[in-house]
């Protein structure tokens, strides 16, 4: 697919795409924090990825070397949103939020989800989006993102850990799995 | 007492837990919200990647075949022209031929000095004659 798609092939890029579009968002999510960013971050690396498809020599590598653009767009875009954010908001602007339209109990679910995320490092917060949001397995995460199989079980159990302690911590859904003792 | 997860010890998180904590996870994903979103997704990087895709495919059209063909362009109708310029030389007329030379003039032809040959038509005098 990533030959094809370097000879311009629309059909293999959108394969790709849609092979590696929940995994570009994850671990823009795991940067950002925040959707509407990760969106962002996610679709410009896709086409970041295109431009410079010749400098991926091993396509069988294609998985971590887009998960690097993706960690390295988001990062910009977190700097320049931080450097907007300095700026006076002007009267009337909307400011970015999580997304409209949401059931209430979702709403607060997924509030308390994002604010135990943010208590994790990065690389934590990548590894539980990439292994629970879009279901790479141990060894996937460990092979595409170039880290040692022990690392990646070891960061995903200790990120468990501290978002078990964090949603644990406060009232809300979780807590209904409560063991009573 | 603790509440919640937090009085759980370590080793008696269960799976289920663990499950329900991937189940929360999940709820990240915006297609839980939206269905389409991931196909809106891919139509809109597919989409906006068009010009490069067309770019690329272009680029391999240009293939050594193509290369060959450029270049035969431009070679043949030159060959043609040197063809044409040669046969108009071959057709033309014959530069005027000078006269055989005799065996003499061959054997001194490029030798500087005098004129090496005696004058044919001087008579010859032999010494005898002289005394």
């Amino acid at each position: 697919m990533v030959r094809r798609a370097r000879q311009g092939d629309e059909f293999a890029f959108g394969l790709l795409v849609r092979r590696y579009q929940r995994a570009a968002y994850s671990v823009a999510y795991s940067v950002t924090g925040r959707h509407e960013d990760a969106e962002d971050a996610a679709q410009e690396s896709f086409l970041v990825a295109l431009q410079r498809l010749d400098e991926c020599r091993s396509p069988e590598k294609f998985a971590g070397w887009l998960m690097t653009i993706v960690r390295n767009r988001s990062r910009n875009l977190v700097r320049r949103e931080s450097l907007r954010e300095m700026d006076p908001v002007p009267i009337g602007a909307s400011a970015r939020g999580p997304m409209p339209d949401r059931v209430t109990e979702t709403r607060e679910l997924r509030s308390r989800l994002e604010e135990a995320l943010e208590g994790l490092s990065e690389v934590q917060r990548e590894i539980v989006l990439l292994h629970d949001l879009e279901g790479w397995k141990h060894r996937e995460i460990a092979e595409r993102l170039d880290l040692p199989s022990g690392t990646v079980r070891s960061h995903l159990h200790f990120a468990r850990k501290a978002l078990r302690r964090t949603l644990g911590s406060t009232e809300g859904k979780l807590n209904q799995t409560r063991k009573i003792p | 007492m603790r509440d919640g997860w937090q009085w759980m010890d370590e080793a008696d998180v269960s799976a289920e837990n663990d499950l329900q904590l991937t189940n929360a996870v999940r709820g990240l994903d915006p297609a839980v919200e939206d269905p389409n979103y991931w196909l809106r997704f891919q139509g809109w990087v597919v989409t906006s990647a068009r010009a490069e895709l067309t770019r690329r495919r272009l680029m391999v059209e240009l293939t050594m075949g193509d290369v060959m063909s450029s270049w035969a362009r431009a070679l043949v109708p030159s060959a043609l022209l040197a063809a044409a310029v040669a046969g108009l030389l071959a057709v033309g007329p014959p530069a005027p031929s000078s006269a055989p030379l005799s065996v003499e003039e061959l054997l001194v032809s490029g030798l500087d000095g005098e004129d090496p040959i005696p004058d044919r038509t001087a008579s010859v005098t032999f010494v005898s004659e002289l005394f």
